[in-house]
Formats: structure tokens, C-alpha cells, sequence
């Protein structure tokens, strides 16, 4: 049972409107019947106006009096005005329905523009996505298209990488151009990595003791990746290729032994 | 002069309710700077203010039969009409999410006052204004900001809670003090 206290905590609350919808229709619901709890809230009220009352006033612009004036169908212009003429009760209301009717006709124009405006942010945002889209469907066109080209040139070499220890379904197919010092890497059945690391394909070289990193990839459940290599050694430097699980990012150098595939060339 | 004075009726509004559009005139230049400097604390931007100060007058014109003497002031009936749009219209056009994210923000004021009230009417509210930020001032700063967080921004009981970090108990306990305190101050005031 809630007691009159707690009802007069409960005004106190609703005062400000920070009582919750139950508290608020309890409290109505109690003050109905509670002449004490209903002065108690009106009281209540009347204090939380003190935190309007606390502001400094500030004139709101001529013209907003003007519109309202207007539209209650008053006229605005005092200095023609007689304050003791008693104005017809038609007339004021014939103004008022005048005002209301312009009103509402800025009101529909204003909400016509409103969505238009919103219609054309739409329609400017979806022709960005296309835009967006039609260039990275572009970008991927080409890169097949050089990818396509590069396998079907007369030059190009063919390495198969095999999968080791730890995948042996994996495998890879090499792709090296020679003259152009690239090279296009096709994986296959490989195990899908974790978000916490990569894969790294590794260039082991005849002419260094360390091998050097050709770049790092992810794989997905797909169990599939490819990987350009640019700006490669010369075809008689590069030893051999071998891809190793390295952190996300990849490593200055490899940080294990366990090779997914490998290969000489 | 006391704030009780200024509280009693002008019957302004009682005017209102049978059509009286002079009366509405004199009500308008009354209590217009209050009620839009309390839709410009509400709304933080000059434009909506206007508009909804013009909403709620307009409001006031067609619903002044429903004020009743008996069960609360003149100026209390107007700012609750006044708030109340102002807290629908905040939280209609989620200015609320404007306003956290525009922390540079500037309100377009008239700071002229070209009042059309008495000399005698604009000394009364002068003093009002002093007493009652006097009693303001005078409740704790935590208390008066979890009273502001409710009234000026239209926060409910928990995300007052969830913003200052305290317990929805406290926050109800810190307002329910705070509005105790304003109650004793508009009645020694009276």
C-alpha cells in the first residue's frame, strides 16, 4: 500500500516530469480521491515553475508576436487601433480562420519540402553507393583482367606449390612473368586463419640467406586465395616459395618452420 | 514586493477563455520573454523556440477555458503549456542528439527588451527573478542539476541515473529533496 508520503514523493517527481508513466497514472489516479495529496502536487507544480521563473527573460523577436497575433486572427498594427473599440466577433474569427487556413498551407508546403529535400538526400546517397560500387566492380575488372592476362601470356611460368606437414590438402598454383617481375598466387584448400593472424608467402632466394617476404593474405572458410606479387626478384635469384601462419600482419622474417606450401622454382 | 504578488491572477487568462483578444494582447507581452527563454533553455536554437513559443500561444488562445484558478497559477498553467511543447518538440526532432554533439553551439538571442508591460510590472518580475534564482541557488548544486536534467532536457528518472553515473535511487531521493526545498521557498515567498 502506498502511503500518502510516498504519494507526495511520487508529485514531487511528476512535478518536473521525471515520474515514470505507472508513477504518474498512480499518483492521478490517487489524487482523485485525496484532496491533501491533491494540493500537495498542485503545490509541487507551482515550486518546479520556479526553475523557469529563475531564467532571464528574453524578448522573442517582433515579427513572432505579429504571428501569433496573426494567428489568433488579431490585428497587429496597434497604432491604428482604438484599445476601446470592441472588434466584431465575426471578424476576429474570420481572421482567425484566415490565419489557421495560411497556416496549414505553410504547413503542407513546408512538410512537401521536407520530404523532397529527404528524397533527394536519398537518391544523391544511393547514386553515391552505385558510383562506389561501380568503381570497385571496375577495379576488380581489371585486376582480373591483368590476372587473366598475365596466365595467358606466352612468357609466363607455372610453378605448383604443394601442401606440407600441417595442410597437406593445401596447394598453390604460381603464376611468374618473368620480364614483368611478377606474379599472380592461387591457393587452394587452404585452413582458414584466425582474426589474430595471417598468412605470409615467403620468396626463398639464391642470393640471400634470409628469405623475403612477398606479402601477406587471409583465407576464409573458402578455403581459397590469391596474392600479386610485384617488383619480384629476377627469376634466377628466387630459389623457392613457402608460406608460413604469421601474426595479423605478418613478420620481418618467418617466426616458424611449419609451412603450409612450398616449392621450389 | 513579493513574489506572492505577482503569482496572484491578473485574470488575464479568465479574459482569454470568453475571446477577449486584447486580453491575449496583454497576456503575450506579459509572459512572452519568460516563456521563450525557457523554450530557448529547452530547445538550445532560436528558430524552433519561435515556433513553439507561437504553438503554445496559439494554444493558450484555443484551450484557456480549460485553466482553472483553483488548481494552479496563471504563469504555472502557461509554463506547463509552454514546457510541454518544448520537451515534445526536443524530443521529436532528437535535437537532444544535436545538442550532445554540437557542444560549440550559439543561441540567436534579442537581447533587447522592448517590453510593452508597465515599468511597475517589469520591477515586479526583476524582483521575482532575483528571489527566485536566490532560492535556486541555494540547493545543492546535485540536486539542482538532476532537477534541471528533468525539466529542462526532458531526462526520465533512469537516464538521469545512467548520466550522472548514480544510482536510480539516488537520483529519485537527490530530486524528491530538491523539490522539497523550491516548495518551502514559494511558500515562504507567499
Amino acid at each position: 500500500m502506498t502511503t500518502h508520503e510516498e504519494f507526495e514523493s511520487l508529485a514531487a517527481l511528476d512535478a518536473v516530469g521525471a515520474a515514470t508513466a505507472d508513477e504518474a497514472a498512480a499518483l492521478r489516479s490517487h489524487v482523485e480521491g485525496c484532496p491533501a495529496c491533491a494540493n500537495a502536487q498542485a503545490e509541487l507544480a507551482e515550486a518546479a515553475t520556479l526553475l523557469a521563473r529563475g531564467l532571464d527573460p528574453v524578448q522573442p523577436p517582433p515579427d513572432v508576436r505579429a504571428r501569433v497575433l496573426a494567428s489568433i486572427g488579431q490585428h497587429v498594427d496597434d497604432d491604428d487601433e482604438d484599445d476601446n473599440v470592441v472588434r466584431p466577433f465575426f471578424n476576429r474569427w474570420w481572421w482567425s480562420a484566415a490565419a489557421m487556413l495560411l497556416l496549414a498551407l505553410w504547413g503542407w508546403r513546408e512538410l512537401a519540402v521536407r520530404a523532397e529535400r529527404e528524397k533527394s538526400v536519398t537518391a544523391e546517397a544511393e547514386a553515391r553507393h552505385f558510383s562506389e560500387e561501380n568503381a570497385r566492380l571496375t577495379e576488380r575488372n581489371e585486376k582480373l583482367s591483368a590476372q587473366i592476362a598475365a596466365i595467358a601470356a606466352a612468357g609466363t611460368k607455372t610453378i605448383a606449390l604443394t601442401g606440407q606437414a600441417v595442410a597437406p590438402s593445401a596447394s598453390a598454383r604460381v603464376f611468374l612473368e618473368p620480364e614483368q617481375r611478377r606474379a599472380i598466387v592461387f591457393f587452394s584448400d587452404m585452413p582458414a586463419n584466425t582474426a589474430d593472424h595471417s598468412y605470409q608467402l615467403w620468396i626463398i632466394r639464391a642470393d640471400q640467406p634470409k628469405p623475403q617476404s612477398a606479402g601477406v593474405f587471409d583465407v576464409t572458410q573458402t578455403g581459397k586465395a590469391s596474392i600479386t606479387i610485384e617488383n619480384l626478384p629476377v627469376a634466377t635469384e628466387i630459389k623457392g616459395l613457402a608460406v608460413t601462419l604469421e601474426p595479423k600482419g605478418g613478420a620481418e622474417q618467418p617466426t616458424n618452420t611449419n609451412f603450409y606450401v612450398s616449392g621450389g622454382v | 514586493m513579493t513574489m506572492n504578488q505577482t503569482e496572484q491572477s491578473t485574470g488575464l487568462l479568465t479574459a482569454v477563455a470568453r475571446g477577449d483578444a486584447d486580453a491575449f494582447e496583454a497576456l503575450y507581452d506579459r509572459y512572452s520573454s519568460m516563456l521563450y527563454a525557457l523554450l530557448l533553455r529547452i530547445l538550445g536554437n532560436a528558430e524552433d523556440a519561435q515556433e513553439v513559443l507561437q504553438e503554445a500561444f496559439v494554444k493558450v488562445w484555443t484551450n484557456a477555458q480549460m485553466f482553472d484558478e483553483q488548481r494552479g497559477s496563471e504563469i504555472a498553467w502557461l509554463i506547463s503549456i509552454a514546457r510541454s511543447r518544448g520537451i515534445d518538440r526536443l524530443r521529436s526532432r532528437k535535437i537532444r542528439n544535436e545538442r550532445e554533439n554540437d557542444a560549440g553551439r550559439e543561441v540567436s538571442i534579442h537581447v533587447g527588451f522592448t517590453d510593452k508591460s508597465t515599468g511597475a510590472d517589469h520591477a515586479i518580475r526583476s524582483e521575482e527573478g532575483t528571489a527566485v534564482r536566490g532560492a535556486l541557488a541555494a540547493l545543492p548544486d546535485a540536486q539542482r542539476v538532476a532537477l534541471e536534467l528533468a525539466y529542462f532536457e526532458g531526462f526520465s528518472q533512469s537516464e538521469i541515473a545512467e548520466r550522472l553515473g548514480e544510482p536510480l535511487g539516488t537520483i529519485k531521493t537527490r530530486m524528491q529533496l530538491g523539490m522539497k526545498k523550491l516548495r518551502e521557498s514559494l511558500r515562504a515567498f507567499q
